[in-house]
């Protein structure tokens, strides 16, 4: 079996194993933390602000537009090119449909998968520069973040690295970083990208049931 | 009699239909070999046909691409010679004087440290925007440089090590890296440039500083925000960083260009200043970091000890504490503890 069978094979496998399992228990842990009961009259629907919630949060506050713009744009630009990579990348489609999901779709083309790389590597790196350059920012980070962020940027860059689709081996690095990612991510904050539902909703509920915008 | 006389004109008229047969089957032979189809360029043998070609002659094809009518390109030959020989050799002579000098520099002066530790009272030196924007560029530059010099001096290098096969899949990540992030640094080094070019223009005393002795003065000469090796420093990025910008952008968008041979002098200026530009840059890192104490902070923190910029900057420091009055005191308890004033 060659490494690329390997990390394509049985690693992958474990990999999207621990990837699900994983996040499957950090969703049934925040179900279980439930909330505290309240007993105030509600004021709205609680079901409406967590609705709302989803939504509202995908633009910054009012009052803090200036001061949040920079990785308000480096994030839009990280997780929209991420996004467009992981989905609309055409080596992944093939891979999805012949590993995961059976069918295919539109790919993008190999001048919007270079656009969407450059965004996304823009964000990434920005993202980056204000964790190790911002005081806040420095103060708050940690291992963990920084593991993260290098183990996010890595996958993408060895995933361009083998846009040539010329060498196996090239292909094969990718898919262990992608293997290693996927194993990282439960145990990490990289799990944002599924909970941040949940915290948005209980957020939303929290303050629709008393009538407030979240 | 008659017979032999005969027999002899017989045998002298058939010898000379087969001569005849011989030499024309051999016109009928160069013309089809030599000629070129159709006789449209005037080529009429072998030699002639094949030094149009050797010298870059151009035929007709009828795709796209005019340039495919090209079979042999001797510039390139010459562009090869030029990379493969003076640049790699000359490049790498550089890089090892550049790293050499640093080495003796750090024995010679050790760390220049702040005279008497901090104070713990910072003055504001970059702003979050400068530092963003240097940040970016720096990271871009690590990334582009590396897989540069990967495919400059690799195949000297690393191939030895672990092979061809290897080698040629580490060339084509290499490649493809450095095609894809270029774009992103010719973008960012345009925007670097703009936001640091007001105070890198020379002024009055810059001179004086590089007459003092600059970095190898024992003592300090005042300066302003920039000195004159950093500001030396800045045109050379500047300079360097647009020649390698443009080349950079023709080599990865080659229809930009119309004829190969651009191509050819867009990579020898490129791989030329770029080499340039991480020799220089070695002391630029080198300085910044490990080679003066204090002097990171600036980039990382936004601030830097107002005894650090008195030191270093002191015509700079003079007018930003009188000016703006912005000293922050205790700024230095923010910092972390091995950064902290001395006791």
């Amino acid at each position: 079996m060659t490494f690329l069978e390997i990390v394509e094979g049985p690693l992958w496998t474990l990999a999207s194993s621990v990837f699900l399992i994983g996040a499957a228990w950090r969703i049934f842990g925040i179900i279980r933390l439930g909330r505290k009961k309240d007993i105030s009259i509600p004021r709205a629907s609680a079901l409406l602000g967590a609705i709302k919630g989803q939504f509202l949060h995908f633009v910054p506050h009012g009052g803090f537009s200036f001061r949040t713009r920079y990785h308000l744009i480096a994030g839009y630009m990280f997780h929209l090119g991420l996004f467009g990579l992981l989905i609309y990348a055409a080596p992944h489609v093939l891979f999805l449909k012949e590993n995961v999901v059976g069918f295919e779709w539109v790919a993008l083309p190999r001048w919007g998968f270079i656009l969407t790389a450059e965004i996304a590597f823009t964000g990434l790196i920005l993202l980056w520069i204000r964790r190790i350059s911002d005081p806040v920012m420095i103060q708050l980070s940690d291992a963990d973040d920084h593991i993260g962020s290098w183990l996010t940027f890595l996958t993408m860059l060895t995933g361009c690295m083998a846009l040539q689709e010329s060498h196996d081996s090239l292909r094969a690095v990718h898919m262990l970083f992608v293997d290693i990612w996927l194993i990282y991510m439960p145990f990490s904050r990289l799990m944002h990208s599924v909970t941040f539902m949940f915290s948005r909703g209980y957020t939303g509920a929290f303050f629709g049931r008393r009538g407030v915008v979240p | 009699m008659k017979r032999i006389v005969f027999h002899r004109l017989f045998g002298v008229l058939c010898l000379t239909i087969m001569l005849g047969m011989g030499v024309m089957s051999g016109v009928a032979y160069a013309q089809q070999s030599g000629a070129v189809p159709g006789n449209t360029t005037g080529s009429v043998n072998d030699s002639e046909f094949w030094r149009s070609i050797r010298q870059g002659g151009q035929g007709l094809v009828s795709i796209p691409n005019k340039t495919a009518g090209i079979m042999i390109q001797s510039e390139g030959e010459e562009w090869r010679s030029l990379r493969n020989g003076p640049l790699s050799t000359y490049g790498g002579y550089l890089l090892a004087l550049s790293l050499g000098a640093i080495v003796v520099f750090f024995l010679v002066r050790g760390r220049i440290k702040i005279t008497g530790g901090r104070t713990g009272r910072a003055v504001p030196r970059f702003s979050q925007p400068e530092r963003w924007i240097h940040w970016f560029v720096a990271s871009l530059f690590i990334l582009l440089g590396l897989s540069g010099l990967l495919l400059m001096f690799g195949r000297y290098v690393i191939q030895p090590i672990i092979g061809k096969s290897a080698w040629s899949a580490v060339a084509s990540a290499s490649l493809q890296g450095h095609n894809l992030l270029g774009p992103m640094f010719v973008v960012a080094l345009l925007i670097m440039l703009g936001v640091y070019m007001k105070d890198n223009i020379w002024q009055k005393g810059d001179l004086t500083w590089a007459l003092k002795g600059g970095f190898l003065s024992k003592g300090h000469p005042p300066s302003w925000k920039y000195n004159l090796g950093e500001k030396s420093w800045y045109w050379l990025l500047f300079f360097a960083g647009l020649a390698i910008s443009t080349s950079g952008l023709l080599l990865d968008f080659p229809w930009l260009v119309e004829r190969v041979q651009q191509l050819q002098l867009a990579h020898l200026v490129h791989a030329g200043a770029a080499v340039v530009l991480i020799a220089a840059s070695l002391g630029h890192i080198y300085l910044g970091t490990i080679g003066v104490e204090g002097a990171l902070d600036g980039m990382t923190y936004g601030y830097v000890d107002e005894k650090w910029a008195e030191e270093h900057h002191g015509w700079w420091a003079e007018e930003a504490m009188k000016t703006r009055g912005d000293v922050i005191e205790g700024a230095g308890e923010t910092m972390p503890p091995e950064k902290a004033p001395a006791e």
